[in-house]
């Protein structure tokens, strides 16, 4: 079956739902749920990301610049304390760090910074406010199109409880 | 009329208008990857701005890091960021033309249909 297609109009103006044909409103209907789904994965994996910058923050926090303070404080890379190496996710190994001055990090498209720990810190940071932007925005894209959805399927119900129907 | 006819041509049509419909989808697939390159891409351009000039970059090819000047960093970046440009004006005409072409193959299989209906 194959549900005619209004022509294009070149503006979008708006349509009256209750005067389409319920195939368009169904069609619609998917349309709007897929577009949904696809936002809500989005959204989802922007979370990810979100949380994995903020363990970045959090592991050279913790574990570099409060280590890098303790060698400070007693001298020598020796007294610093040992760290766990994963080898494998099963296999770890002891290790020092032989430097905390400076960490790599990756900026994406192959490219990694020297940077200071308080300068990584804040290259996360900022990361994860632009993602937090991104979140607020495709939050509202979401709310919209769930308020478009529940318009659609209203429609679809009405027009489908009258009782004749061009 | 006969009735073989228009029923072979309705075929072939709507195999016509499901490959337009694969490619089309194949495109936008990369028109989206082109996007979510661009936008590391200018994410990597910014942090380039506020990165001081003595800054240590490195860059990875393959499984070696390789120290790279600031100047070649930037003009790498600013290359990609031309050619993803380009490609998504590429794909971008091609999505539309793509999209002209399945809008009349669709009315084609829907005149088609009508005809048909007639026809009965």
């Amino acid at each position: 079956m194959t549900s005619k297609d209004a022509p294009t109009q070149p503006q979008s103006q708006p349509i009256n739902l209750s005067t389409l044909p319920i195939p368009q409103l169904t069609a619609i209907k998917n349309q709007l749920t897929q577009e949904l789904q696809h936002l809500t994965t989005s959204f989802t994996q922007l979370r990810t990301a979100q949380a994995k910058f903020r363990d970045c923050i959090k592991s050279v926090r913790d574990g570099i610049e409060k280590k890098g303070a303790n060698k400070a404080q007693e001298g020598g890379a020796s007294s610093s304390k040992p760290i766990l190496v994963p080898l494998t996710p099963s296999l770890y190994v002891p290790g020092t760090l032989a430097s905390t001055e400076t960490v790599l990090v990756d900026i994406g498209t192959g490219f990694y910074v020297e940077k200071t720990p308080p300068a990584a810190r804040q290259f996360y940071t900022a990361k994860v406010e632009e993602l937090g932007k991104n979140l607020k925005d495709l939050e509202t894209i979401v709310q919209g199109k769930q308020g478009n959805l529940t318009v659609v399927e209203d429609g679809t119900l009405w027009t489908c409880t009258l009782p004749e129907k061009g | 009329m006969t009735a073989p006819n228009p029923q072979q041509r309705l075929q072939s049509l709507s195999e016509e208008y499901q490959n337009l419909q694969t490619d089309l989808q194949t495109q936008i697939t990369s028109r989206q990857r082109l996007e979510s390159q661009q936008q590391e891409n200018l994410a990597v351009r910014k942090e380039f701005n506020i990165l001081s000039d003595d800054s240590t970059i490195y860059k990875l090819i393959g499984p070696v890091l390789l120290k790279q000047e600031k100047t070649e960093a930037e003009s790498a970046v600013d290359g990609r960021l031309d050619f993803i440009e380009k490609e998504i004006k590429r794909v971008e005409q091609l999505i539309s033309d793509m999209q002209e072409q399945s809008e009349g193959k669709k009315m084609e299989v829907y005149q088609l249909q009508m005809k048909m209906q007639e026809a009965k």
